[in-house]
């Protein structure tokens, strides 16, 4: 049996005395999409934060594994050069740091930690431009400071043009289609579609159907007081989308 | 009616009464005695106490015999140099410089310590004419060398109608416990055009203490970035005046304070005549158990209408033990003016370091990143760039913990 890119086992993370997570369970296979859809507060985003290692959560059971390595024990630095990619639902505004600093800086610490050397200059601003196009990113966005005035739908551009970039094994998509309108979400799905292969495994975390209708997934699963509830195939969103949540809270219970 | 207590005199009061009185300056050395070094009761010094942390004053500086290794080095710079006091021969000077030496202090009279201990002990001083535009960064490299000395130097700058010049000077010199006092006058004419960057890179074990008068003609237009990167105990006080109508001047600064030390900028910017403008922006940043000053004012008197002044002080704690002190101070007696202040202070930012780290950008890359995004503002509007890499590089090194 091939290992899974991303395995979760029993997880349960609190925040201060509060339990957000409880006893989650998700193997996700090389290759594969899964979705995670969940009303408002029903842990999906923490779930993210707490794979990605926010620091505000602390994990009182269970554990993550990535590509068969021990998540939980990384810090947050280290679970990126191992891999794993967050696309933010709120990206962060860095005033006086350079988009384009901030990518190089980005790509060659990972490099360096997984034992490469530095991307040249030129292969770097050509690996830049590539993406870019892609995203409809252009170099003036680029020289802007990080996120700073970005549109809702730029921000979300930049993330998926760090995830080009970056070139991880397993992407959390964090709620992607807020704030974005249908071409910027196009725009975003394309690119994130483009990222879709057989050793990249992806994690879409969403509370509309819409954006599953362009990024399609292999599993779609229903999130619920902090656990998954219930798993089936893409049709299960449009069930959902249907019928509501409120027909899945008795499964929690 | 009150009765006026003679104030008690430690060491370093009594050194610096007798350093006056071996120059014949008998009046400063009485007022010496009298007042003694300022405390914390006199408002200007608040949060610089000198009587508390002024211990000793060494003895006076003789002319140095040997200088270490520049403190910094600006590829296309004009150099030229005072050590201990003296001002040393220099290369031939680049088109549109005059470079000689006066004799006397060269700041306005005003009531401070710092300026009256200046003006009777500095014995030459540097002088510059500035008559056209200046291509290559000046650079006035000021220097306490040997064993531990009291040094007092000044330069005095004239820039002509219409002449500009980026002027850097730099404080450094030997590891001894120098107590430095700098004074530089720096007068701009109509429409002159002058960056002026003074950094302190002293010897942890130095007292450093500038004092920078500025005079702004008509439609001048001046930048300065005070940076403090050295001594244990510093303070830099600059006192502006705009003096003719469409004078602009950004006053800006640097105040980084590590373990131990004391670091102070003060500064009193006065806009005396109608339609002149100045933004003031400073950043702190403070770690280990040390403290940080900065105190602003800024006077606009009663005919400068129209004047528009902003300053902002912005603090960064590295620290749970060190502390960061704003004083901002306007003075306003024209109605129609627009003035604003603002003052602000805090850690480096959670989110913004998980963001950097969930990219794979390691913690200390990070807060660096972070670092250098805080204080861009100030270091950015330097565009010569051997200068402004320079300047880069001294932030790396104290975030390095040079």
């Amino acid at each position: 049996m091939t290992t899974p890119i991303l395995e979760i086992r029993n997880l349960h993370a609190r925040i201060e005395e509060r339990e957000i997570l409880k006893g989650v369970n998700l193997i996700i296979p090389p290759g594969e999409v899964h979705a995670v859809m969940g009303r408002n507060g029903s842990g999906k985003s923490t779930l993210s934060y707490v794979l990605a290692g926010k620091e505000d959560y602390e994990i009182t059971e269970g554990e993550v594994l990535l590509d068969g390595e021990n998540l939980l024990e990384m810090d947050p630095a280290e679970r990126a050069a191992a891999g794993l990619f967050l696309a933010f639902q709120y990206p962060i505004e860095i005033p006086g740091v350079a988009t384009m600093t901030f990518l190089k800086a980005a790509i060659n610490a990972q490099r360096k930690a997984r034992g490469e050397g530095e991307l040249s200059t030129p292969d770097f601003m050509r690996a830049v431009k590539t993406a870019g196009t892609e995203l409809n990113v252009d170099t003036d966005m680029l020289k802007r400071p990080l996120n700073v005035g970005f549109s809702g739908g730029e921000k979300k551009r930049a993330e998926v043009l760090q995830m080009a970039l970056l070139q991880p094994k397993m992407c959390i998509l964090d709620e992607t289609d807020s704030g974005l309108d249908i071409d910027a979400l196009q725009v975003v799905s394309k690119g994130v579609n483009a990222l879709r292969a057989a050793n990249r495994s992806m994690l879409v975390i969403t509370h509309y159907q819409r954006l599953l209708n362009h990024i399609v997934p292999d599993v779609v699963h229903v999130f619920s007081d902090g656990r998954i509830v219930e798993s089936g195939d893409k049709d299960l969103a449009l069930q959902l989308e249907a019928k509501g949540y409120a027909d899945f809270d008795g499964a929690a219970a | 009616m009150r009765q006026t207590m003679p104030v008690r005199l430690g060491p370093a009061e009594d050194t610096l009464i007798a350093q006056l009185n071996s120059v014949g300056a008998s009046a400063e050395a009485d007022r010496m005695t009298v007042a003694g070094l300022p405390t914390r009761r006199v408002e200007s010094y608040h949060y610089t106490d000198l009587k508390t942390l002024l211990k000793t004053v060494p003895p006076l500086a003789t002319p140095a015999n040997q200088a270490s290794a520049p403190a910094l080095r600006v590829a296309g710079a004009y150099q030229l140099m005072i050590a201990n006091g003296v001002v040393q021969g220099a290369s031939t000077a680049p088109a549109g410089v005059i470079v000689g030496t006066t004799t006397g202090g060269v700041l306005s009279t005003r009531d401070d310590v710092l300026v009256h201990l200046n003006g009777a002990l500095a014995c030459e001083a540097l002088t510059l004419t500035l008559e056209s535009s200046v291509d290559p960064v000046i650079q006035i490299d000021r220097r306490c060398e040997g064993d531990a000395a009291h040094v007092a130097d000044a330069v005095k700058i004239f820039v002509a109608d219409n002449g500009s010049a980026v002027i850097l000077e730099t404080f450094s010199g030997s590891e001894a416990a120098h107590v430095g006092n700098h004074a530089t006058y720096l007068a701009l004419g109509k429409n002159a055009v002058v960056t002026h960057i003074t950094v302190d890179l002293s010897s942890k074990a130095s007292s450093h203490f500038a004092s920078n008068e500025y005079t702004l003609a008509e439609g001048a237009k001046l930048r300065t970035v005070t940076i403090h990167a050295g001594a244990g105990l510093s303070r830099s006080q600059v006192f502006a005046r705009f003096a003719g109508a469409g004078a602009h001047a950004d006053f800006t600064g640097l105040n980084l304070v590590a373990d131990g030390q004391h670091n102070d900028i003060t500064i009193d910017i006065r806009h005396g005549v109608a339609h002149t403008t100045s933004q003031e922006m400073y950043k702190q940043i403070a770690r280990g158990r040390s403290k940080a000053v900065f105190q602003g004012k800024i006077v606009v008197e009663r005919d400068a209408q129209k004047t528009d002044a902003k300053m902002m002080m912005q603090g960064l704690m590295l620290s749970d033990e060190a502390e960061i002190l704003s004083k901002p101070e306007l003075e306003i007696y024209a109605d129609d003016v627009v003035c604003g202040h603002g003052s602000t202070c805090g850690e480096l930012d959670e989110e913004s370091m998980f963001y950097l780290m969930s990219r794979g950008i390691p913690k200390a890359e990070a807060e660096t990143m972070l670092v250098r995004g805080f204080i861009a503002e100030v270091l950015d509007p330097i565009e010569d760039e051997a200068l402004n890499e320079a300047l880069n590089g001294i932030v790396d090194g104290w975030l390095l913990g040079k």
